[in-house]
Formats: C-alpha cells, sequence, structure tokens
C-alpha cells in the first residue's frame, strides 16, 4: 500500500545535490508512463474513439433517427459504411451515439465515485470511533445490496422517475453502487497515513486535525485515485453493457453499445455486421482503458521494471 | 560450469595464472555493476578487486550507495537481469560471472553462502526453523538421509547457541526474536559447510546486546567451518575486532585497503581519516567536536572525472580533479603480499599521526551559558513523577479476557534543566519511546504528572494550555524521510507550525530565512521538495522546524541513527552547537551508546519500563554499577582493533523477556550475569525484593541494584586471545 503512497520517494533517493539531477514526480511518471507501449497505444486508442464520439457524426449523412427505406438490414456499403438495421437505421450513426453513451456514463460514474470514496473514506479514517463504525456498517450494508434488482426496478420506470433519460437514471444508480470498495480502501490508507511521522509532526506541532486530514492526507492518497478513476471508468462502461443487454439498462430511444449488443444477438447468422461491429468498439473502449490503466499503475509503482535496463545488447552477446 | 569458450587463448592464460592452489579462495577482479534509473546509467560498482584467502575475515566499509552491497549481491549472482555486471569473479579458480541462474545455484548455498541484514524478513514464515534448514541440506545434498539431516539440523542450531535446539526444530521463525532469527540464518548459512561466507550488514537491525551474540556466533561460525568471510557493514566499530583485512569503498570503487592496523591506525586517504574521527567513542570523554565530512557522495549516474571524494575533501587540490587516482601501494610498505593501498595522491602527506579534527577543520567545541552554573540552580524545564504506562492484554476472539499487563512505562521520574541534555537508552522494548510519547501526548487522564516548562499535564484541559505548552516542546523524528510530507515544499515545512501560531506572513518569511541559515541550508533552497535534499540535510529542515517556535525543549527520538557516518557527525555537531547558542535543553532516546556519550550530560538506562542507573554520563560510563549498564556498554564495538580483540566482554544471555512474564522482584534477575554467580541465599533477595533506585554515595549516580559489586559469571564473559 505504502507504494501507491509516495511511489517515487525510493527513486529519488539517488543522489540529489545538485539541481540538473532533480526530476519532477510527475514528470518521473509521465515518462515511465511513456515508456510502456502498450500503455500508450491504449491512450491513443481511447483518444481516437473519444473523438469518433463526438465527431463521428460527420461520417456519415444519416442520423439515428432518421430511416432510410431502400437499404432495410443492408450489410456495409458505400452509402452505409456500417451498414444498416432491419429498420433502415445507419449503424454508423448508432456506434457514434452508443459510443458517446457509454464514455459519458464511464467518466462521470468513474469521476464521481472516486471523488464520493474519497471524502468518504478520509472522513471515517478521520473521525474513527462510532463516527467510523456506524459508516462502515452503512458501506457494507451497501456492498450487500442486490445491485441488478435496483437497477432493474429504477429504469424500469416505476418509481416515478420517468421524466429522467434512462442513460442518466443509469449513472445515478450505477454510482450508487460503485464507490464502497474504494471508500474502505481509502480509509485504510489513510489510517496507515496518519501513523506517518510528519502527521504527528503536525498534531504535536498543534495543528487542527481538519487542517490535517486536508493538507497531509488527501493530496497523498492523490495516485491511488488517479488509479482507481481508469479503473472506474472500466468497471462502469462493463456495467452499463452487461445491465444494457439484459434488457434493464439503457432504453429505447437513447441507445448504447450494451443496447446494440443486445438487439443484435438474435440475429447473429442474419445480420453478422450488426453483431460485430458494436461488439469490436466495446473491446477497444475498456481493453485500451485495461492497457493505460497498467502503465499508469507500472509507473506509479516503484518496484516495477518499467525503469529499463542497464545490460546493453552487446554485454547480453558476450556472455 | 565448462570453461568460457569465447575466451581468446591470452585470457585464458591470464586466468590460469590468476589461481593456483593455496590460494584466494574468493578473488574479485575489476567488478563493475551498472543499473538503469531514471537519471540514467548508473555506475553503482567501478572496479572492485579482491582476493580472499582462505580462513581470513574481510570487512568492506563504506556508507549507504557506496556499492558495498551491490557487490555482494554480484558475486552471489542476486542482482536482477537488468543490470549489467562485468569483470571476474572467481571461486577457488571458476569464473562465476555469466553462469546461468541455475548453474549458480549449485555453488550458492553450498560454497558461497549469505546472511542478509534483515532477519525478521529471511526466513519464510510459513515453514518451521527445522523445515527451513532442512532444506538447505537436502537441496545440496540429496543423498543425505532424514535422521542425518534432522541431527545435522540440531547440531547447527547447538552451534549457533539456540537453547534446547531438538524442541526448537519445530518452532516457527514468529516464535523466535530477532536475534533468533538471525542466528538461525547464519545456521541455515553455514549448513553446507561453505567456504565462503558473506555477511551483509548481519547485526544493523538488532540491538546492542544482541549484536554482541550475533558477532560471536559469526565469530564461532568461522572458527568451526574455517571459512573465509567477507562483513559488509557501515560501522567501523563492528568489523574492528573481527576483520584481518578492511576494505573502504567510496562511490563505487575501493578508496583505501590494508590490515585492520593499518586503516585504524594509519589511514592514508582523508576519506577514511574522515570516517575514523566522525564515529563518537563510547570508552573515552571526548571533550571536542566530531569530524564533519561536509557534501554528498558524487552522482554515480554522470561519469567521474577526478578523485570522487574530491568535492567533500579538506585537502583537494588540483591535481585531484584530473583522473582518478588508482589505488596505489602507499610508501614504504611496497613489497607485501597484502600491501596498504590507497586511492590518494596525497597519501604520503598523511602518514604518521595525522589529525583529523584538523585537517577537516572540526569546529571547536561550543560552550552554553549554562555550563558554568551549577545543576540545581537551572529551572527545570521538563519534569515526570511517576509516570506509568500499562496496557491490557487481551486474549479471547468474542469476548476479550485480560490476561495480563504489560508495563511499558512502570513508575518513571526524572527532571531536566534548562542547558542539559539528558538521553535515555536501552534495548528496544524498554519503554523509551513509549516514554516520549507519553510526554508529547500531554493529557490530564495520563497516570502521573507530566510538567513542562510550569505547565502541568493535569492542569492541560483547554486547548490555550496545550498550545503554550506545545510552544515550549517539540519534536525531531528519527526518520527524515517519514517526517516530512513528501508533497510540501521546505517553505511550507518550515510555516507550518508558525502560520498554526497566527504569525503574520512577512514575519513568517522572515524567520524561515533566519532558521535555514541557523541549520547551515542554503536559504535559496526553501522552495524544494524534502526529496531532492540528502538525508542529512532532511534532518537539518526536521530541526529547523522544531526550532522554528522557538522552544526551550526539545525531544530527539533517535535523531542521527537513520543517517550515515559522515552525515552524521555533522548533524550532531549542529546539535552541539543549537544547545549552547539557544540555551536549549534535549530530551533524547537513543541506541548508540557512543552518540549519547559524546552529546549528553546525563543518562538515564531504562530496563523493562523502569530506570536501573541514571546520573552524569561521565559517571554511568567510567563506573557503571547496574550489570546491566555495564554489559551495555561492554557490547559497544569500539572502532580500535587492539582493544576490540583484548578486551573482555559481557555477553547476556537470551533476549528481553516479554513484559508478562516480568521477574517479581528485581526485572533484570533473568539475565543478569551477577545473578547467576550469586549464591542461592542471595539470588533469593533478587527474586523477591525490588531494588531501590538510590545513589551509592552522594554526588554520583543513582543504581537499582542490589550487589553492584558482585562478580560477574564466568560463562558470560568472552575473551578474544
Amino acid at each position: 500500500m505504502t507504494n501507491i503512497i509516495d511511489p517515487i520517494a525510493e527513486i529519488d533517493e539517488s543522489r540529489v545535490g545538485d539541481q540538473d539531477v532533480v526530476i519532477g514526480k510527475s514528470r518521473i511518471i509521465f515518462r515511465r508512463f511513456m515508456r510502456n507501449r502498450t500503455a500508450v497505444a491504449g491512450l491513443f486508442i481511447f483518444l481516437a474513439l473519444f473523438l469518433f464520439s463526438i465527431f463521428g457524426g460527420f461520417l456519415t449523412s444519416w442520423d439515428k433517427d432518421t430511416l432510410d427505406p431502400l437499404n432495410i438490414g443492408m450489410p456495409p456499403s458505400p452509402d452505409h459504411l456500417l451498414g444498416t438495421t432491419q429498420a433502415g437505421i445507419d449503424l454508423m450513426a448508432l456506434i457514434v451515439d452508443g459510443t458517446r453513451t457509454s464514455i459519458l456514463i464511464g467518466l462521470i460514474v468513474g469521476g464521481v465515485s472516486v471523488l464520493i470514496s474519497a471524502v468518504y473514506g478520509c472522513t471515517m479514517a478521520f473521525f474513527g470511533g462510532k463516527v467510523d463504525a456506524t459508516m462502515l456498517f452503512i458501506l457494507e450494508a451497501l456492498i450487500m445490496m442486490p445491485a441488478i434488482l435496483v437497477v432493474a426496478v429504477a429504469t424500469s420506470g416505476s418509481g416515478g422517475l420517468k421524466d429522467l433519460p434512462s442513460w442518466l437514471l443509469l449513472i445515478v444508480v450505477l454510482l450508487f453502487f460503485s464507490w464502497m470498495g474504494t471508500a474502505r480502501l481509502v480509509r485504510s490508507l489513510s489510517m496507515s497515513l496518519m501513523q506517518r511521522d510528519y502527521v504527528k509532526a503536525a498534531k504535536y506541532m498543534g495543528v487542527p486535525s481538519r487542517r490535517i486530514v486536508w493538507r497531509h492526507l488527501v493530496p497523498n492518497i492523490g495516485s491511488l485515485l488517479v488509479l482507481d478513476f481508469t479503473r472506474g471508468i472500466t468497471g462502469a462502461i462493463l456495467a452499463e453493457v452487461a445491465f444494457s443487454f439484459i434488457g434493464i439498462g439503457i432504453k429505447l430511444p437513447d441507445v448504447s453499445l450494451g443496447v446494440l449488443i443486445g438487439q443484435a444477438t438474435g440475429q447473429v447468422s442474419s445480420f453478422p455486421w450488426m453483431f460485430w461491429v458494436p461488439l469490436t468498439v466495446m473491446f477497444l473502449l475498456t481493453g485500451s482503458l485495461a492497457m493505460m490503466n497498467d502503465g499508469l499503475r507500472d509507473a506509479f509503482d516503484p518496484s516495477s521494471s518499467s525503469i529499463g535496463r542497464a545490460k546493453t545488447k552487446t554485454a547480453k552477446a558476450g556472455k | 560450469m565448462s570453461t568460457n569458450t569465447s575466451q581468446t587463448p591470452a585470457e585464458r592464460l591470464r586466468d590460469a595464472g590468476l589461481y593456483a592452489p593455496g590460494e584466494a579462495v574468493l578473488s574479485v577482479r575489476d567488478l563493475n555493476v551498472r543499473f538503469n534509473s531514471e537519471n540514467g546509467v548508473v555506475h553503482a560498482v567501478r572496479g572492485v578487486d579482491f582476493d580472499l584467502m582462505p580462513g581470513k575475515t574481510l570487512g568492506i566499509v563504506g556508507e549507504s550507495g557506496s556499492g558495498k552491497s551491490v557487490t555482494s549481491m554480484a558475486i552471489m549472482g542476486l542482482l536482477p537481469e537488468t543490470a549489467d555486471i562485468t569483470g571476474s569473479v572467481r571461486y577457488k579458480g571458476k569464473e562465476l560471472l555469466g553462469l546461468s541462474d541455475k548453474a549458480m545455484c549449485k555453488h550458492r548455498g553450498s560454497d558461497i553462502a549469505m546472511v542478509f541484514q534483515d532477519p525478521l524478513s529471511s526466513l519464510t514464515p510459513v515453514y518451521t526453523v527445522g523445515t527451513q534448514i532442512i532444506e538447505a541440506l537436502t537441496v545440496h545434498n540429496p543423498s543425505m538421509s532424514k535422521q542425518a539431516k534432522e541431527a545435522r539440523a540440531v547440531d547447527l542450531l547447538r552451534m549457533v547457541g539456540i537453547p534446547s535446539p531438538k524442541d526448537r526444530l519445530k518452532a516457527f521463525p514468529h516464535e523466535f526474536s530477532g536475534g533468533m532469527r538471525q542466528r538461525v540464518m547464519i545456521a541455515i548459512a553455514i549448513a553446507n559447510d561453505p567456504r565462503v561466507l558473506i555477511a551483509d550488514e548481519p547485526t544493523t537491525a538488532l540491538d546492542v546486546t544482541i549484536q554482541a551474540q550475533v558477532l560471536e556466533v559469526l565469530h564461532t561460525a568461522q572458527e568451526e567451518t574455517g571459512a573465509a568471510v567477507v562483513m559488509i557493514t557501515h560501522d567501523l566499530g563492528v568489523v574492528a575486532g573481527m576483520a584481518d583485512d578492511i576494505m573502504v569503498m567510496y562511490a563505487g570503487k575501493p578508496v583505501e585497503t590494508g590490515t585492520v592496523e593499518d586503516i585504524y591506525y594509519n589511514p592514508r586517504m582523508p576519506y577514511t581519516l574522515g570516517l575514523l574521527g566522525a564515529v563518537p567513542r563510547v570508552d573515552t570523554a571526548t571533550k571536542q567536536s566530531l569530524v564533519p565530512i561536509e557534501g554528498t557522495p558524487p552522482n554515480l549516474a554522470l561519469p567521474v572525472t577526478g578523485c570522487s571524494f574530491a568535492a567533500r575533501c579538506p585537502m583537494v587540490s588540483d591535481a585531484c580533479l584530473h583522473g582518478e587516482p588508482e589505488l596505489f601501494p602507499v610508501p614504504g610498505t611496497e613489497g607485501q603480499t597484502l600491501g596498504h593501498k590507497a586511492a590518494c595522491i596525497k597519501s604520503d602527506q598523511l602518514s604518521g599521526n595525522a589529525d583529523a579534527h584538523r585537517i577537516f577543520h572540526a569546529p571547536p567545541k561550543p560552550v552554553s551559558k549554562f555550563d558554568g552554573v551549577a545543576r540545581v540552580e537551572r529551572a527545570k524545564v521538563l519534569e515526570l513523577r511517576d509516570v506509568k504506562k500499562h496496557f491490557p492484554l487481551l486474549k479471547g476472539a468474542l469476548i476479550k479476557r485480560r490476561i495480563g499487563t504489560v508495563k511499558a512505562v512502570d513508575g518513571l521520574s526524572f527532571d531536566i534543566r534548562e542547558g542539559e541534555c539528558v538521553s535515555i537508552v536501552g534495548e528496544s522494548g524498554c519503554g523509551k519511546t513509549t516514554t516520549l510519547l507519553e510526554i508529547m501526548e500531554f493529557h490530564p487522564d495520563q497516570v502521573g504528572e507530566v510538567v513542562i516548562g510550569g505547565v502541568s499535564n493535569k492542569v492541560a484541559t483547554d486547548h490555550k494550555t496545550t498550545m503554550a505548552m506545545r510552544k515550549e516542546m517539540q519534536m525531531v523524528f528519527q526518520d527524515p524521510t517519514g517526517a516530512l510530507d513528501p508533497r510540501f515544499t521546505v517553505y511550507e515545512v518550515l510555516a507550518e507550525p508558525l502560520e498554526n501560531l497566527g504569525m503574520p506572513k512577512a514575519a513568517i518569511k522572515k524567520r524561515i530565512m533566519e532558521l535555514m541559515k541557523l541549520v547551515g541550508l542554503q536559504s535559496d533552497h526553501v522552495n524544494r521538495f524534502p526529496n531532492q535534499f540528502s538525508g542529512g540535510q532532511r534532518q537539518r529542515i526536521g530541526i529547523a522546524r522544531a526550532l522554528a517556535v522557538n522552544p526551550k525543549l526539545v525531544v530527539l527520538d533517535e535523531p542521527v541513527s537513520a543517517l550515515d557516518v559522515s552525515v552524521q557527525a555533522g548533524v550532531i555537531n549542529l546539535l552541539d552547537k543549537l544547545r549552547a547558542e539557544l540555551g536549549l535543553s534535549y530530551l533524547m532516546v537513543a541506541h548508540d551508546l557512543s552518540v549519547v556519550r559524546h552529546i549528553s550530560d546525563r543518562v538515564a538506562v531504562m530496563y523493562l519500563g523502569k530506570i536501573v542507573e541514571t546520573g552524569d554520563v561521565d559517571h554511568v560510563f567510567d563506573n557503571p554499577r547496574h550489570p546491566y549498564t555495564r554489559a551495555l556498554l561492554s557490547a559497544i564495538p569500539v572502532p580500535d582493533p587492539h582493544l576490540e580483540r583484548t578486551r573482555e566482554r559481557i555477553i547476556l544471555q537470551g533476549d528481553l523477556p516479554s513484559p508478562l512474564d516480568a521477574p517479581k522482584g528485581c526485572n533484570f534477575a533473568t539475565r543478569c550475569p551477577v545473578f547467576a554467580a550469586l549464591p542461592p541465599a542471595k539470588q533469593e533477595k533478587c527474586l523477591t525484593l525490588e531494588p531501590p533506585l538510590a545513589p551509592e554515595k552522594e554526588g554520583t549516580q543513582d543504581f537499582a541494584c542490589f550487589f553492584p559489586d558482585g562478580e560477574i559469571d564466568a560463562d558470560m564473559l568472552v575473551v578474544h586471545a
């Protein structure tokens, strides 16, 4: 755990008398990330998909609400680059829309749940005692709750939530269930940070506890939060796909990758492009995030091998 | 395994010439190790040569980062794949470098064995100690029968001094203390009668009394197996008594080699001279400052152009900056087989009795305004009255039962006067740190009274009183890295206590500049982060932070134990200077008795939560009365080979007993060397009555022992011939 808190300290232990040897921590992390080719590839794929979801509409003259009665259930053609559905809707337009929804859900759920867990976890660790016990109980109770039922009930519109678009509703529900694990991690990390000498030093100086948490605790769990953010995005996207696939997540007329995959499963043999295209996009999306996350973890972890080798090829050949 | 076929005939001839029967068992030639880092390729070891003769002990001495551990790892073939290793390592003439991991396994553990620094993590917790010793035997002796292996394991455990070895075979590592685990590690290392034993800082993680035990075991192990030992350490005292030859390493290169006598009595390299002067001595009352070696070792990611020590050397001249000096024989010693060599072009100027203090410009011993005032006339800055801290020991999963009490601090009373330094010493677990925490906690609910600057903890109910006390007393921590928030600049670190007092911004800035100057840091470094400083500089920042609010008392928790010897001296001198200039009082906790002797005025020796002896540092150290103090003092190795080889040592049996089964009478009776030699009638007194802490005659130290003049049990006395 301590590795995550202060990843570069050990590296910087090297001789640092003169200024030119000193490298900023963020620069080191960036360099280590860039050294991992897979991670960089992941970053590029993700950025490409992100741009595609925003500007992809310009690649086709159709939109997802317009039917093309001349091309119903047609495979990819110059007219419709990715083909059409059996209702005659351009698949490209649907994919652009679906990717956007999925990325939106991922970013919002990933980001906000990290915030919630940071605040919740720090509060638990800081107050301790009864507050900690109560909050921990609530947290455990939430972990036990069957998320799938709540999603089904909430998105079926029976809760008087009909006015909200289904993607927003799904975001709220996913948020509700996504922050507990990280919150527990943050709690234990903060607890161990509270034992650090610099926190003790501040205490013995008479610095108020609130200020200790804000100035010493929160900045020092930053790298954990960055890692958890990228992981949270993947989790949310996958959850959306899974829920929509079984028909309880995003509802038409909203489209998402999960909805598209779910709709196409029945006709894989007759309309294969309708199944394979959204599936590929989903894999690219989650795969690129996983590749990035791997690189980020290595960049933050001082014991990883992303430092490179000293052994040259000639030295190897000589043995 | 087979001879390297890619060698030229000339190389083969050279290699053949290197080895002849009866010569070095391990010979290292031109060993170079490079690692990659964020700052480029670091040349960690730059050309190490040595020959290890059978049965001899070679001490490799150096600071952290000098490449001594990397050298040993390279010999063992334990460095990561990513490291670039060149040169030659020969075991009995056979090249080890370049062997595959599998081939190397045949040598590791049977021909060359290693004892690591941290005994707590070098044994697998899920296997019994017996299994782990037997594993080492099985790997290299597959044909050995089970009974034979078990018998050998029992023998080994007995050899390293583990009581009732047969039963202990089935014990798990967590049932052993740190010192016992290190003994087991030594047992595993010598299991297959290795010809070479590499000990990498084998006692650094241990208490002094345990260190003495383990060094003794290493000594026995070497005598029993006849192995050659490579002893890697930063402590010049540890090797003084053990080693035959010494190699001093600096910046990845040996800078001086020779016999122990050469190195300790006739150092010819300024670095060695400085190192020897930088270590305080426990056996003499020195009234002069330590030798500080300013600066930091060079950055090995950059090519070294001149002498690597030039930047810190007081004797540096232009010639030193051109070309790195090779190790060459010291004038007058040529022709000897293992001559005294130094890598310094001015080594002839250091001949005879060179004075390190003069060469390194050691500052004069500072004098405090309080030094002339009698102790009783000075005001008390801290007073403890019968402070106790007892922890309940609970057992049971669901319903907790109290099965006993751990008396971490048991009725402590002492005071600190203005301008003096009081040290608390003792083994880990004796309650030193708990005492500090009790003082820092400063809460009305504590048992006993803590009075700081006239404010008692009994009346400290509101925030204002507590704040007033916090202003009087500040703390310096052991680990300078952990004590500074890595995300704060030095300015922010120093500003925190001042902001807390509500000081205006302009005044804070002025004060911080003052502080930086006071602790000897450049004032334009305030915008740097802690990780941009060396360990010694970080500790200076920690001291500056403690001094920010102008306290009267500074609590020092092992202030120099995490620092290198050469840096340590600078920090100790600084603490000395600040005490004199600012009229500070110190309360210090330290395990290094030499440092304590150097810096303190008074000392309190603690054992199991109680003070067993306290008084003026010179009284206690020159004429210890309590057997525990005597044992502690005799356990400290002195950096003087002659003295170290001839002096008597008290080796305490066993470890600190668990506070749970502390004896009823005198706490120390279970390990006491005097108690062991007493007739049963007198032993009874020790076991039933608790000795009071009282002076023998007026004006000397207080101690708690009935038989201060008792004979020491012969079994616990060791003298090396």
